[in-house]
């Protein structure tokens, strides 16, 4: 019997939302086929990739990280260095400093450094908070003030503060949402439903619905970005059509396979070499499952997640 | 004078004031003269966001005179005084932008801010959004004293709310030394009524920049500004016609507007329900104007001398630590919710009928009972019970206060040491008041608490009002059937660990956990309209014997992400309904008996299947289909839906002895009402007489168990 190709077409398609302004400005999302399908449809806007510095500049990060900005002074140094390296398709500053229970930086200061980078580098930007709720709510909106024309991605907007930042990225000063939810697809939904009630354009959010490094209870996230895909083109459900980022370095560089010594773990080889396969392998899987975005931090990793994108797309 | 021709003659003088003044302006700098507010990207915002049209220069302004002379038309209807009102306020915006000619900054100096630009509507726009300015108070006029003035102020600013002052109150807050600026978001505007335009120029240019109105489009302006600008005035003073004109601008707009001029209210019969309201006490004019806009202030203190967290509701209060007791099972105590009329109730009273803790001797047992009276548009006394159930988690959350039981059954114990820290009846009150007001500000709009520690009061009380209360409730659940309701409720709440379940909740079946009936199903869906409980219509029948709706099995493949297709309500063998984890009971077929036997979670044992609890929800949970297993809530053992499909409860061959004993009164009256069998779960077998299934099967036959007769399941 002759084998017949039969297509899975879907009658929806992920919203494209662009990042960013001018020529450099990125595209996330836009697709109608499960990733990677290129079989079913051809691939609009393949999957982009972010690499990820920190306001807390080179303190805290590994050698190998220290040796790839070596030379640089300033986070927008370090910054204008990150948008040279190959496959990368826009930038992610981490405000991590403001954490309260951290460095607890002020929000004048933070939102200085976010400027600072802004004005240094010509490229699509997305700027995550410090996690903590209150704070971010503060910070991340007083940076969409900031960074105002620059149609930056504001990360992240959660159930407990989505009013404060959907409030002034999507509708005060016109940037785009990160809404954030616990890997479970109906919180997704119901943060996404709240955004729109409040008068936020759907058109203007992106989801992140979880993030963690392979093998630490990734399967829920794997599962949850599934189900967010099937259930968004395979129902058209409008809530969910949302394109989908994904963290990854900020999971992926503190678990005990990328920070382990060679000393303390001497079977498991090279720990730069252990860090990269970390980050890349969980990229992988991620955008294997629905990511439209991912963010990286090693430039190795990088390359190699963008030249597996372009030979699949 | 009636309403119309007051609003028309304020109209009519507005517009001579904004004609003279152009004209005068014309004359003087020539029809191409520039005309602008600083800061802005609108023009004149409420004339470019009613119109479309934007205004750059004198001439322009003066064709856009001729508009609102159009719009001013002067016939009997209500809808010509709003567009009275709205041309009014667009002449005050002409009059004012006139101010600014020649980059002039008339309001320096004066301590009122005049015009604001769009950074600072863009500031204050989010906390508006967001609800942390839970308010725009637009005050205009001359209170009867500086001190009611600068209380009336104050009593805003201390709920969050953006206060704004036109007129002689500006001078009546100087005189007492009102703190003033955007900082403490109290900003004077200006001292002319004209100035009134500066806040409407706020709310109008919000609906531009958060609403994305497209300007031109007022139809979905006024929506905008109604629905999401929850502004409204307090009109103090003898109201002249250019206020009351200016005033059904302000309604237009939907904010609604408070006077305390009795006399000129009543000489011209207005009556705007809803958005014109005559309070003639002052002090009222907080609480009767944020009602009118159906304002929340959201309670972040509760005032008592405890701490108050979920850390202590495990607390145990024990009798050594005991100051005071109140125990039901003793002496009559009670506690209710009860749903009055609006006026009724007079919001935050927290009323003592009876002596104080103080009174009492250490570890001494009382009579306590507390009743909190709630009112609101949505209420429904559905809710009743549905808050009451929360007391306990609320009044154990106070530390040093353990509470037990519900209705007439409750046991309150206070700790000494919270009785020392100041802990007092008054502060059950506030505790109940403040969770009442919070959690359910969807539906509560008034709250009051009467707390009767008089025991021969409680004894009246609980005989006259709680005991009916509650009888009228158990008779409304009993009333409440699967056929007598219009809607039943989706529940997803476990969706995160079991993805692809969907609970259908009916008045006749509970969420298999046993936690969410129809009346919480439907609670909470009113709270939380995007939440876990949706509505499920069920008009569409497929099959009535199996309980199969077009609608429902819609609603379960939207809900399940597509993982169901269909579901039936009242069959254990035909696309049963799923399960996701969190059973109570779990239900499986015996094919000894054609029966089935259940088995509760709190039950380690073995059952007559070979298989134990942990064993059977293995096969039955995940939220997939298993024909001849069901998980369900303890209530639904009882009900008369209870796989009525085939043949109801009297399949029910064994359960064990706990779960038999915790239902056998209803389970029994049940079988007596369907098949009139009397003590029914004599019949069941349970552990302790068998765990296989041939012992059963002699036990049954030896009783003439009904299930032996019935047809074989499969």
């Amino acid at each position: 019997m002759p084998f017949t190709k039969k297509l899975q077409k879907f009658n929806a398609t992920v919203r494209s939302v662009e990042v960013g302004t001018g020529d450099k400005a990125v595209t996330l999302g836009g697709g109608n086929t499960l990733p990677f399908y290129s079989f079913d449809a051809p691939t609009t806007n393949t999957a982009k990739i972010g690499i990820e510095i920190s306001d807390m500049g080179l303190a805290h990060e590994p050698d190998c990280i220290k040796e790839v900005y070596a030379g640089c002074e300033t986070v927008a140094d370090m910054a204008k260095k990150a948008i040279t390296m190959e496959g990368v398709d826009f930038l992610c500053l981490r405000l991590e400093g403001g954490d309260p229970n951290g460095e607890n930086r002020p929000v004048e200061e933070l939102v200085a450094v976010a400027k600072e980078v802004a004005e240094a580098v010509d490229f699509p930007l997305v700027v995550e908070g410090c996690k903590n709720v209150e704070k971010d709510a503060e910070l991340l909106s007083k940076v969409a003030e900031a960074l105002q024309g620059k149609n930056v991605l504001l990360m992240s907007a959660k159930e407990e503060n989505y009013k404060n930042i959907g409030a002034a990225a999507g509708l005060a000063y016109n940037q785009l949402v990160g809404a954030e939810s616990a890997v479970d697809i109906n919180l997704a939904k119901q943060l996404n439903v709240l955004l729109k009630q409040l008068g936020v354009d759907s058109g203007k959010v992106v989801m992140n619905v979880g993030s963690s490094a392979a093998g630490y209870g990734f399967d829920y996230l794997i599962s949850t970005l599934d189900r967010v895909k099937a259930a968004a083109l395979g129902q058209n459900d409008d809530s969910l059509l949302m394109p989908i980022i994904t963290p990854v370095a900020s999971e992926t560089w503190s678990v005990k396979e990328s920070v382990a010594t060679e000393e303390d773990a001497p079977g498991w080889g090279c720990v730069v070499e252990r860090a990269i396969d970390m980050e890349v392998e969980t990229a992988v899987a991620c955008l294997a499952c629905g990511s439209d975005a991912v963010i990286l931090k090693h430039p190795t990793s990088v390359a190699t997640v963008s030249k597996l994108i372009s030979a699949l797309s | 004078m009636t309403l119309f021709d007051v609003v028309f003659s304020g109209a009519d003088t507005v517009y001579g004031l904004a004609e003279g003044a152009i004209n005068a302006a014309i004359e003087k700098h020539g029809a191409d003269k520039e005309v602008s507010f600083p800061g802005t990207a609108y023009c004149l915002p409420c004339y470019y966001a009613v119109t479309g049209t934007k205004v750059t220069n004198l001439g322009e302004l003066k064709e856009a005179l001729g508009v609102v002379k159009s719009i001013e038309t002067k016939n009997v209807k209500l809808n010509d005084v709003f567009m009275n009102g709205v041309g009014t306020a667009l002449c005050a915006e002409f009059i004012e932008a006139l101010k600014y000619l020649d980059g002039a900054d008339p309001y320096e100096g004066t301590g009122c801010s005049g015009h604001l630009s769009d950074a600072v509507i863009r500031e204050l726009g989010v906390p508006l959004v967001t609800g942390d300015i839970p308010g725009v108070a637009v005050i205009l006029g001359k209170a009867p004293t500086a001190d009611d003035a600068a209380a009336l102020v104050k009593s805003y600013q201390a709920q969050g709310i953006l206060v704004t002052l036109v007129g002689d109150v500006i001078d009546q807050c100087v005189e007492k030394n009102v703190n003033m600026g955007a900082n403490v978001r109290v900003i004077p505007l200006g001292k002319d009524v004209t100035s009134v335009i500066h806040v409407v120029s706020v709310a109008v240019r919000a609906a531009l920049i958060f609403g994305n109105v497209e300007p031109g489009d007022s139809a979905s302006l006024m929506k905008y500004t109604f629905e999401r600008v929850p502004a409204f005035v307090n009109a103090l003073g003898t109201l002249n016609p250019v206020v009351v004109a200016c005033g059904a601008g302000a309604i237009a707009l939907g904010f609604p507007v408070v006077t305390d001029d009795v006399a000129t209210s009543e000489a011209v019969n207005i009556k705007v329900p809803k958005s014109l309201i005559v309070q003639p006490d002052i002090s009222k004019f907080n609480a009767t104007s944020l009602e009118a806009r159906d304002i929340k202030i959201k309670i972040t203190n509760i005032d008592i001398p405890v701490a108050f967290a979920s850390a202590f509701e495990g607390e145990i209060v024990r009798k050594k630590q005991m100051q005071v007791e109140f125990d039901g099972s003793r002496v009559d105590c009670f506690e209710l919710v009860q749903s009055k009329e609006m006026t009724e109730i007079e919001d935050h009273k927290i009323e003592l009928i009876g002596p104080d803790f103080d009174t009492f001797e250490k570890g001494s047992k009382h009579s306590i009972a507390y009743i909190v009276e709630v009112a609101g548009k949505n209420m429904q006394s559905d809710f009743e019970s549905v808050f009451e159930r929360k007391f306990h988690s609320y009044l154990n959350c106070i530390e040093g206060v353990m509470h037990t039981g519900q209705r007439d059954m409750i046991r309150v114990r206070i700790s000494d040491a919270a009785y020392d820290a100041g802990f007092r009846a008054k502060h059950i009150g506030e505790v109940l008041y403040a969770k009442v007001k919070n959690d359910y500000d969807a539906v509560v709009d008034r709250c009051q608490v009467k707390i009767i520690t008089d025991p021969e009061m409680v004894t009246k009380l609980r005989h006259e009002i709680a005991i009916p209360a509650f009888d009228k409730r158990d008779d409304r659940l009993k009333s409440l059937t699967d056929e007598s309701v219009e809607v039943y409720y989706s529940c997803i709440m476990c969706q995160a660990f079991s993805p692809s379940h969907v609970c259908v909740v009916t008045p006749e079946r509970l969420g298999l956990c046993g936690a969410v009936s129809w009346l919480d199903a439907k609670a909470t869906n009113e709270l939380e309209p995007t939440g876990p409980c949706q509505v499920i219509t069920k008009e569409k029948v497929i099959d009535e014997r199996i309980g199969e709706y077009e609608d429902v099995n819609e609603a379960v493949k939207k809900f399940s992400n597509g993982a169901l297709e269909d579901v039936s309500l009242y069959s254990i063998m035909e696309k049963p309904m799923t399960s996701c984890g969190c059973f109570e009971c779990i239900c499986g077929i015996e094919p000894f008996s054609n029966g089935v036997i259940i088995a509760n979670r709190e039950y380690a044992g073995m059952t007559p299947l070979g298989m134990t609890f942990p064993e059977l929800a293995s096969m039955t949970g995940g939220g997939v289909q298993t024909p001849g297993f069901m998980g369900h809530g303890k209530h639904f053992i009882a009900s008369k839906k209870f796989m009525k499909a085939e043949g109801g409860i009297e399949r029910i061959v064994w359960m064990p002895k706990d779960l038999k004993e915790q239902v056998a009164e209803r389970l029994n009256a049940t079988a007596k009402e369907l098949y009139g069998i009397d003590n029914f779960t004599d019949m069941v077998g349970d552990e302790t007489i068998a765990e296989d299934p041939e012992t059963l099967l002699e036990f049954l036959t030896e009783k003439g168990h009904p299930a032996l007769g019935l047809d074989p399941m499969m």
